[in-house]
């Protein structure tokens, strides 16, 4: 009871904390220069300072959460115990087998992953929108978002499952191999096959999300506008792929841009199911591997700064949209 | 928003099947889960999940009767009894062999010859082992270190029976009644909650300023947050934690709220900002001329309008939150009273994996909270629908 | 609940079994009074090893008064790595593995333990030098000391089998390394699976083969040798350690010798494994594992008659003896208190064995503990090859730095069952530790 209690208190205290913040916030900047009609100088100083005011905590946390870790691991990787050792790490890097194999299944992972995801997602959206039963459909394709690795970890192992010989298969997918006359295989542990099976549980997960997303943006889309085509004697077809599409690139990118940039710092699932054997090797799990199982935190550090980099294009991709808008 | 099919018949039985074809094959690894479930270890081990409801084969072994409880019968010792013991539900035997290697060599009712006599076991599970002479008691080979005196047990019987389906809530039983299961559902609660509400009402103030208000380095801002999507979590686990316990934050729930907060800023922004961006600049443009500030625009037009847009990450964060090891093991600690729900899963897992049924039933307690969320959500999503503009693409 | 009413929950009473030193903890508890304090202990022991550990340390709690807060974690090495480089370290760190000990003594992280520790320890410890030179360190200064006490050890080189079905097929215990491959042979020839060998361990996939490999390497070379390769005075591809691992891939790679054969070597748990030896019909006959493999066994499976272990033989034709090889857990002071000191105080206790002894999965070099605490005649067997070892040698991938022992090696053997040649998979782990240093 006491547990219950204090857990209420905590989250009172969190969640109005912040609250708080805003309120105040906001306040004392409307007491010291009153929006009032008739003092334009006073909107024009309060509107300089709202921003700051708005984005101060998120810019106080991605500072320190996010930025300072950043820092502290380029520094890591320029230097070994301390001292400053230069692109040593990396040249050791580039010369590691198992670096190349992660970098090359990492190059696997972006091509399939986030394509298949928002594909799939933006194929359920329009297809469940469109049916009576949609919203049962979407929360059941939704749902494996809801499944914690461990989960899915177990989930998997009963379709991945890999018995020897003449015993009865317990992986529906070896059932199915035998039933239509096959050999039964260890799936996970045939080379670049294993990789594809492992992409398989990230789109399953993935899915979902694209779906929810690229959903509540073709629901934004005015009715009129599809109207419009459908009198004009558009097909359904289309009606999807000319004018749904288009609207919603936006929201496309977004979802693409996201999950790209999950898979490049996947792990869970390749951490928890194969643990990067059998050539499964991700970016991020050979560092977590360096970091607390080597204890070697310069090498951790140095192929975390090559995920970071590995995105600038996204980066800069997403600045030019932004400008774009700006204008 | 049935329109696109319109009043074409057959299109609209392809969009249901098509659907159909879909929901079935994201749910059936789900299901098979759910099944599994509720089977006992052996059923899981030997069988799979899809067979669960009909009748399945067993192997087993049974012992006889110890051998000096065999009695005397004009010169013949019989040893009878039934391999199921008490269990009246046992099944039916349907073969049975002498050997390890060759389980099933005999029908159920033959006569099996054995190296002190000969056996007969019925489909029921009687079974009879008689014998010209008393029965020795079976010799154990000696390892270097074995124990001197064979143990007194019984003469092996291998069966092969069919059992009917059989289901049990006992996995869900084990792990509720895991020790500290109660106490960690709570943990997890008072880490989720906050770290779900706390990043989504900064996020949406910073989204807010980023999509509508003008100030410098407004697009370097921009660009930073999404180059910080990237930044790999367990990287920044030890400088932050050396960081909290710097300040005195020590382990405990702010520490892990703050970094919860910290690691789900960027997306969050990055969402809430391509959808604020979305809006009408129209609305906005008219309420900054009837000269409302833009902490109420904020309040009373922006919210609204985000409100899917809200509930959209508000789900993805709480997921996260509450299916999260890493963090909550770092930042909350790991001692009993500290344990979260996940934690305490794979400790209950501990050092034996081998214990899929209790995996099984852990993976769908932990699932039933975020369902309910998300269902109880998706209302908003359906809310404020006619919030987006049509923007040229 | 430590307190004189706590021990009413003890295990046995003090005084109650003759078996138990009680003299030793009645002398510690007359000599601690930590009454209202408290010692936090991370370990790597869950589920059962958990509860048996718990059960030993309340002694400690009835006898002083203080309160003992353990915390296990599967992920143990990954979680000390992370409390201690933020500063949040346990007072006492039970290390499975000395290499990640000796990596943090190097980096000034762990106290060193009382200065009487190794002469005690080769004085009540048999083999009692091997165990001083595993637990002692370089601090962060290159001034070496005892870092490390061994407590709770394990015994590697063991076969586990079924002797009802060694009988029921013919079989005899071979006493011999020739004897055991001719026994592997035939058994094939048989139509039996000879082997159940399972490299899987979620996130520490591969280990298992570790232990075959270091068993190997100690039966074809000399201990001196042995030595060499752990302390990387020869390469890690050097002939004479791809001998060693060709020898496990004749066993391990051989499709008709291993449950699941060569592909599922790599796959199956080693969890599960056990599992083979007493399905119907069984899916092998021998298991090579380390002692603590009792734990997986099935529910109810009794030893000596269910199943049983023997020595994993040597060469004939090589005369090395009889080596025997092993690991153990070592307890460490992360965060220097008075109850932590006095909890390491109570690990020389024979007592403090003992109660472990009674229960399962503990094996003590000891000599001054009870062989008669032993909770059953198997475990007491392994204790006796402990005390009485020819030639005893630590787990090598537990000696060799972390980025190798629980690395490459692994991740190597892995690679080298499913189809990579001894050369190169040598080659590669050789690659990873020349680049270690630079």
């Amino acid at each position: 009871m006491t547990q219950i209690l204090f857990a209420l208190l905590t989250i009172v205290i969190g969640v109005g904390g912040c609250l708080a913040y805003f309120y105040l916030a906001n306040m004392v900047l409307d007491r010291v220069l009153p929006p009032r009609r008739g003092r334009p100088e006073n909107l024009r100083r309060s509107s300089r300072i709202r921003p700051w005011i708005f984005l101060a905590p998120a810019i106080v946390l991605l500072g320190v959460y996010l930025v300072y870790p950043l820092f502290a691991s380029v520094w890591l990787s320029l230097s070994r115990d301390g001292e400053f050792t230069g692109l040593a790490n990396y040249i050791w890097m580039v010369q590691d087998p198992k670096f190349r194999e992660s970098l090359f299944n990492n190059v696997l992972w972006l091509i399939f992953v986030p394509t298949l995801s928002t594909l799939v997602g933006l194929v359920a959206a329009q297809l469940t929108d469109s049916i009576k039963w949609g919203t049962i459909a979407k929360s059941l394709i939704f749902m494996p978002m809801a499944i914690s690795f461990v989960g899915a970890a177990v989930i998997w192992k009963f379709i991945y499952e890999f018995r020897a010989g003449d015993q009865t298969q317990i992986g529906l997918l070896n059932a199915v191999v035998t039933s239509l006359g096959g050999e039964p295989q260890a799936w996970l542990t045939l080379p670049i096959v294993n990789t594809f099976f492992l992409m398989i549980i990230m789109v399953w997960m993935q899915a979902g999300f694209a779906m929810v997303l690229l959903s509540a943006a073709l629901r934004g889309i005015p009715d009129e506008t599809i109207e419009a085509a459908i009198l004009d004697g558009a097909s359904p077809w289309k009606v999807f792929w000319r004018i749904q599409v288009p609207q919603i690139y936006g929201t496309i990118a977004v979802v693409w841009t996201t999950i790209t940039i999950m898979v490049l710092k996947i792990f869970d699932i390749v951490f928890a199911i194969t643990n990067g054997q059998w050539g499964t090797q991700v970016l991020a799990n050979l560092m977590y591997d360096w970091s607390f199982r080597a204890g070697d935190f310069n090498r951790g550090a140095t192929i975390a700064i090559v995920i970071m980099v590995a995105v600038l294009p996204i980066m800069i991709w997403n600045i030019r949209n932004a400008q774009k808008e700006e204008d | 928003m049935e329109n696109i099919a319109g009043k074409n018949v057959s299109l609209r039985w392809l969009l249901n099947i098509a659907v159909l074809v879909l929901v079935l094959l994201w749910t059936i690894p789900t299901i098979g889960l759910l099944v599994s479930s509720f089977r006992d270890r052996e059923q899981l081990q030997t069988s799979g999940w899809w067979t669960a409801l009909t009748a399945s084969e067993q192997r087993w072994a049974a012992r006889t009767g110890l051998p000096d409880t065999a009695e005397e019968n004009g010169g013949t010792w019989v040893l009878s009894g039934n391999v199921f013991g008490d269990d009246a539900a046992g099944g039916e035997i349907i073969a049975f062999g002498t050997s390890p290697v060759d389980p099933s060599a005999f029908a159920a009712g033959d006569t099996a010859p054995m190296a002190v006599g000969e056996l007969t076991v019925q489909a029921d599970g009687s079974y009879e082992l008689t014998a010209p002479q008393p029965f020795s008691e079976p010799q154990v080979v000696q390892g270097d270190t074995a124990t001197d005196a064979p143990p007194e047990r019984g003469l092996r019987i291998f069966l092969t029976s069919t059992q009917p389906p059989d289901f049990t809530t006992g996995n869900y039983g084990t792990v509720l009644s895991a020790d500290g299961m109660g106490r960690a559902f709570l943990n997890t609660l008072t880490v989720a909650i906050p770290a779900t509400v706390i990043p989504i009402l900064i996020a949406a103030y910073a989204a807010y300023a980023l999509s509508w208000m003008a100030f410098p380095g407004r697009s370097l801002l921009i660009a930073a947050v999404v180059g910080l999507l990237v930044v790999p979590l367990q990287l920044s686990l030890i400088p932050l934690l050396q960081l909290h316990n710097a300040v005195g934050l020590g382990r405990g729930y702010i520490g892990v709220w703050l970094a919860h907060t910290g690691f789900g800023l960027p997306l969050a922004i990055y969402l809430l900002r391509n959808y604020m961006v979305g809006l009408p600049r129209e609305v906005i443009e008219s309420a900054r001329v009837d000269g409302a500030t833009d902490f109420e625009i904020f309040r009373k037009i922006i919210l609204p309008l985000c409100l899917p847009a809200l509930a959209a990450f508000g789900i993805f964060q709480f997921l996260w939150t509450w299916n999260d090891l890493l963090v909550a093991k770092v930042f909350l600690g790991t001692s009993n009273s500290e344990m979260v729900m996940t934690g305490r899963i794979v400790e209950l897992l501990g050092s034996r994996g081998n214990n899929w049924e209790l995996l099984t039933a852990a993976a769908f307690i932990s699932m039933i909270v975020p369902l309910i969320v998300f269902f109880s959500l998706q209302r908003y999503f359906v809310r404020g629908l006619l919030a987006g503009s049509v923007k040229g693409g | 609940m430590a307190t004189a009413a706590g021990a009413q929950e003890l295990l046995y009473q003090p005084g109650e079994d003759p078996r138990f030193n009680w003299q030793s903890y009645e002398d510690f508890a007359a000599t601690h009074d930590l009454q209202g304090q408290s010692v936090t202990i991370s370990g790597p022991w869950t589920a059962e090893d958990e509860v048996t550990f718990r059960r030993t340390f309340e002694y400690f709690e009835a006898a002083t008064g203080a309160r003992v807060d353990y915390a296990g974690s599967d992920s143990f090495e990954q979680q000390i790595v992370i409390d201690v480089n933020s500063g949040s370290p346990p007072d006492i760190a039970v290390f499975p593995q000395p290499g990640l000990a000796r990596q943090l003594a190097g980096q000034g992280r762990l106290t060193p333990l009382a200065d009487d520790t190794a002469d005690w320890l080769r004085e009540n410890y048999a083999a009692g030098d091997s165990w001083v030179k595993l637990v002692t360190f370089a601090g962060p200064d290159g001034q070496e000391a005892v870092y490390g006490f061994p407590y709770k050890i394990d015994v590697k080189s063991l076969v586990f089998y079924s002797p009802e079905n060694f009988k029921a097929l013919g079989y005899e215990i071979p006493r011999t390394m020739e004897a055991l491959k001719a026994l592997t042979e035939r058994m094939a020839d048989d139509g039996v699976t000879p082997w159940c060998i399972a490299l899987g361990s979620g996130s520490a996939t591969g280990w298992p083969a570790t232990d075959w490999v270091e068993d190997l390497m100690l039966r074809t070379q000399p201990p001196e040798v042995y030595d060499q390769w752990v302390a990387h005075e020869i390469p890690f591809d050097d002939p004479r350690v791809v001998e060693a691992v060709n020898e496990f891939g004749w066993f391990a790679k051989t499709d008709r010798f291993v449950d699941g054969g060569a592909g599922g070597v790599g796959w199956i748990d080693h969890r599960d494994s056990p599992q083979g030896l007493f399905s119907i019909p069984p899916r092998c006959m021998m298991m090579h594992q380390a002692s603590f493999i009792g734990s997986f066994f099935p529910t109810g499976t009794e030893f000596g008659a269910d199943v049983d272990f023997f020595y994993m033989p040597p060469f004939e034709t090589k005369d090395l003896g009889d080596p025997v090889l092993g690991a153990g857990t070592t307890f460490t002071i992360a965060h220097d208190t008075p109850v932590a000191e006095a909890f390491l105080e109570f690990l020389r206790t024979p007592i403090a064995h003992e109660i472990w002894m009674s229960q399962t999965g503990f094996l003590t070099p000891l000599t001054t503990a009870n062989l008669d605490a032993y909770g059953d005649p198997t475990l007491r067997g392994m204790g006796e090859i402990l005390v009485n070892a020819t030639t005893f040698r630590f787990d090598a991938s537990d000696l060799m730095p972390g980025a190798i022992g629980a690395g490459a090696f692994w991740t190597a053997m892995v690679d080298f069952v499913a189809g990579q040649s001894a050369e190169d998979a040598t080659g590669t782990i050789e690659a990873t530790w020349e680049a270690l240093g630079r």
